[in-house]
């Protein structure tokens, strides 16, 4: 856990609902090392998740900057932020979100199709199929392959979630409450896997407003008013 | 990958996206439809207007017809320049009178149009119409003949004379064997070949009587001999629903009467002083051109006979001033032309060569406006104002059709906008793995290009076969409007003047229908798309 390799600095953020503005990031600075397992923790409503999707290039700050490498994030082109998105980062969000027309295998390879051409995909499919059924049997969902969203468990869906935003083999792993929509047994089973894989190298920057959930991580940060209250925690 | 893979999974999965499949689907077959009967209607006009008028027509468009033809047709005939463009040219009397069918006392007006048979069946498709020519080779004329009538062999079996036996075994030799067995399926009694002929009296058998063991009755040539003539298919056959003719009512041989209107060549009636000439014919043949107009009531006969019994032979006259000869006249020349001759060149190079001929003549004739009023016109300038009539009818159909059909494309954008509002958040998963915003459009896109390609497609078959068989469509819905006491004919010959219904698609009208089709699905989704790649990933996936 030596080298930075998210660094976010002077974070500002606001939102413009109806005749107000509400400032939900009001300069946030925040470091994350290399293979290092972050929990961001705040009340509902602090800024949390906004903040996650800031360091994933998921939305764009008002001001401040976002480092990915010592590369700013959002210095560059939308396309840039588009492929740092399907190769650097990987998403898990609360609801899952999977694609309900596709199967289980099909919703981990949408990223891999995302960053491959007609002629790139055809030429490499074996390979990232192979890869997805791997990494959907090291999740526990080998035999459950060829089924649709509506056919699995909410800890399933989840795992399916977690293996779609591994399946670009990402730099960071970015998980918006990945627990939040499950029951205590299977939101330990998630975050099981979560911290299985920070083991093995990968870095996790987790948003949760559970303390339990949070203590699997190396370091927890608080969100509060707007402002990061324990940076060095 | 992922936007052909989406866009071919939404096609697949979305049940919705159906309704714009099967909305283009309608929309292309009805405009294909439209565009084919009305290009082919247009097309069997141009065909039929060429195959009755030959290349060029030369006419002053009076019942007393012109003099001199012939020595013009000579003339140009052996011109140097005109003469190798000519191929042929033949003289043609068009006049009217009334046709009797004594058989069951039956009168009815008539075009009797006074032809040279083997002329007018090298300058046009009047030849290829002919049925008893058909399938009895040389055996049709306008000459004087008698009546054809069957004998029974041993077996008690019909036979036609030798002659006609012989020819009947001449097209049998090089006739595909569809077109026999249809030509021996036909429903004409007695029957000892293709079309209706009398038997004798003494081989007359009714149906049901065994005639086995009696003495065989060799067929003959019955009765006066009498001039041929040809008549329009529809006024001696039955038109079946299928589109076959029924030969029943009338024998070859059969006996008509036509009773003649002649002029003189000052246009007024002639005064034979027995009123007005009558001559008895036999039916040699039938003809039909697929113009209902024409084939059901046009009688064709000897180009001479006719010339003669409307005093338009060379004919004296007295006057004031002495007399005079009248030379003899037509109404009409038919010309045709040699294979790559343009015809409108020709026309000039006529019309130039006619224009001096009829002024070296013109003092020679006392009615010289039948000279001057001489017109050679291509058979396109003869027919013009009717075909442009089915042109401007073309595409005013076309175009209501292709209005309609916009339709369509409204209906896309309704389906595809609800799309986009049902797919909000997976449009946010897509962008959040890295989907760029032109990429999720080309989704859309491409899924209203897919629309296009499926419905249009299917739009396309469902056209070229309704076409293919529209004809019999028409007639299941005769036969059901019969069962129902409706009338549910769509096409009736009698109004469009053709008696099909046109079935062949251009190809180059599928082609271009169905690019216009897959355009118009990827207009539609045009709104979509935009909609969709503006969507804000962080929005669509805020909430559950």
């Amino acid at each position: 856990m030596s080298d930075v390799i998210l660094q976010a600095a002077g974070l500002h953020k606001s939102y413009v609902m109806g005749r107000t503005t509400l400032d939900v990031l009001k300069g946030v600075s925040l470091g994350v090392h290399r293979g290092e397992f972050v929990a961001i923790m705040g009340s509902s409503g602090c800024g949390k998740s906004t903040l996650l999707h800031l360091l994933g290039a998921l939305d764009v700050p008002d001001r401040g900057t976002v480092k990915f490498d010592g590369t700013d994030v959002f210095g560059g082109s939308n396309a840039q932020r588009d492929r740092l998105r399907n190769r650097t980062f990987g998403f898990v969000f609360q609801f899952y979100h999977l694609l309900p027309e596709l199967n289980v295998l099909e919703n981990t390879l949408i990223p891999c199709m995302v960053g491959h051409s007609v002629a790139g995909w055809l030429g490499r499919r074996a390979d990232l199929r192979r890869h997805a059924t791997d990494l959907l049997g090291r999740l526990g969902l080998g035999d459950r392959l060829r089924h649709r969203p509506n056919e699995l468990s909410g800890g399933e869906r989840q795992r399916v979630a977690i293996a779609r935003a591994l399946a670009n083999r990402p730099q960071v792993l970015l998980a918006d409450e990945p627990t939040g929509n499950l029951d205590a047994a299977t939101g330990c089973e998630i975050m099981g896997v979560l911290t299985e894989l920070n083991r093995a190298g990968q870095t996790v920057v987790m948003v949760t407003h559970d303390p339990q959930v949070a203590a699997s991580a190396h370091r927890i940060v608080t969100l509060s008013d707007g402002r990061i209250r324990n940076p060095k925690a | 990958m992922y936007k052909l893979f989406l866009c071919l999974r939404y096609l697949r999965r979305r049940r919705i996206a159906f309704f714009s499949v099967a909305a283009v689907c309608l929309c292309t077959a009805m405009v294909l439809i439209v565009v084919s009967v009305m290009n082919g209607f247009l097309q069997m006009v141009r065909d039929r207007s060429r195959g009755m008028l030959g290349d060029l027509i030369m006419e002053n468009q009076s019942l007393q017809g012109f003099p001199y033809y012939q020595d013009f047709i000579d003339q140009v005939k052996h011109d140097p320049e005109l003469g190798q463009r000519i191929y042929e040219a033949t003289p043609l009397i068009i006049s009217y009178g009334v046709i009797r069918f004594p058989s069951d006392q039956i009168t009815k007006p008539a075009q009797v149009l006074g032809i040279r048979f083997d002329e007018t069946c090298r300058v046009n498709d009047f030849g290829k119409g002919l049925f008893y020519e058909k399938y009895y080779p040389g055996t049709t004329t306008l000459k004087p003949q008698k009546e054809p009538r069957l004998g029974r062999d041993e077996k008690g079996q019909y036979v036609l004379p030798t002659y006609l036996e012989a020819a009947r075994s001449r097209w049998e030799k090089s006739a595909p064997p569809d077109e026999i067995a249809k030509a021996w399926r036909s429903k004409a009694v007695p029957y000892a070949g293709p079309g209706a002929y009398l038997p004798l009296p003494d081989a007359y058998a009714p149906s049901g009587v065994d005639t086995t063991g009696l003495e065989p009755v060799a067929p003959a040539y019955d009765g006066p001999e009498l001039p041929g003539a040809i008549i329009g298919t529809d006024m001696v056959a039955k038109r079946l629903p299928t589109g076959e003719y029924e030969r029943e009512y009338y024998s070859r041989g059969s006996t008509i009467t036509l009773t003649f209107v002649p002029f003189t060549d000052t246009g007024k009636p002639l005064e034979s002083g027995t009123g007005m000439p009558s001559k008895v014919f036999r039916y040699a043949d039938d003809c039909r051109t697929g113009v209902y107009d024409i084939d059901s009531m046009s009688v064709y006969v000897d180009f001479d006979l006719l010339q003669d019994v409307l005093n338009m032979k060379e004919d004296k006259y007295t006057g004031e001033q002495g007399g005079g000869v009248i030379p003899a006249r037509t109404t009409q020349v038919q010309i045709k032309l040699n294979a790559g001759y343009d015809p409108r060149a020709t026309r000039d190079l006529l019309q130039k060569q006619w224009d001096e001929f009829f002024m070296s003549r013109i003092h020679s004739v006392r009615t010289p406006d039948l000279l001057r009023r001489v017109e050679i016109r291509t058979w396109e300038e003869k027919q013009a104002k009717y075909i442009a009539a089915v042109e401007k009818e073309k595409y005013l159909v076309t175009t209501l059709f292709g209005v309609i059909s916009v339709v369509a494309v409204f209906l896309v954008v309704c389906i595809f906008y609800m799309i986009v509002q049902q797919k909000t958040r997976d449009i946010g998963i897509i962008k959040s793995v890295g989907a760029t915003a032109l990429g999720v459009a080309q989704i859309f896109l491409a899924y209203g290009a897919a629309v296009g390609i499926v419905g249009g497609g299917i739009g396309t078959i469902i056209a070229v076969y309704f076409v293919k068989y529209i004809n019999e469509f028409q007639h299941g819905l005769e036969r059901l409007g019969r069962v129902f006491h409706m009338d549910l004919q769509v096409w009736n010959p009698e109004v469009y003047a053709f008696d099909r219904i046109p079935n062949q698609v251009q190809v180059w009208d599928a082609v271009i229908i169905y690019a216009v089709a897959v355009l118009m699905a990827v207009a539609g989704s045009v709104i979509a798309a935009v909609k969709a790649a503006r969507i804000w990933p962080v929005e669509a996936l805020r909430y559950e």
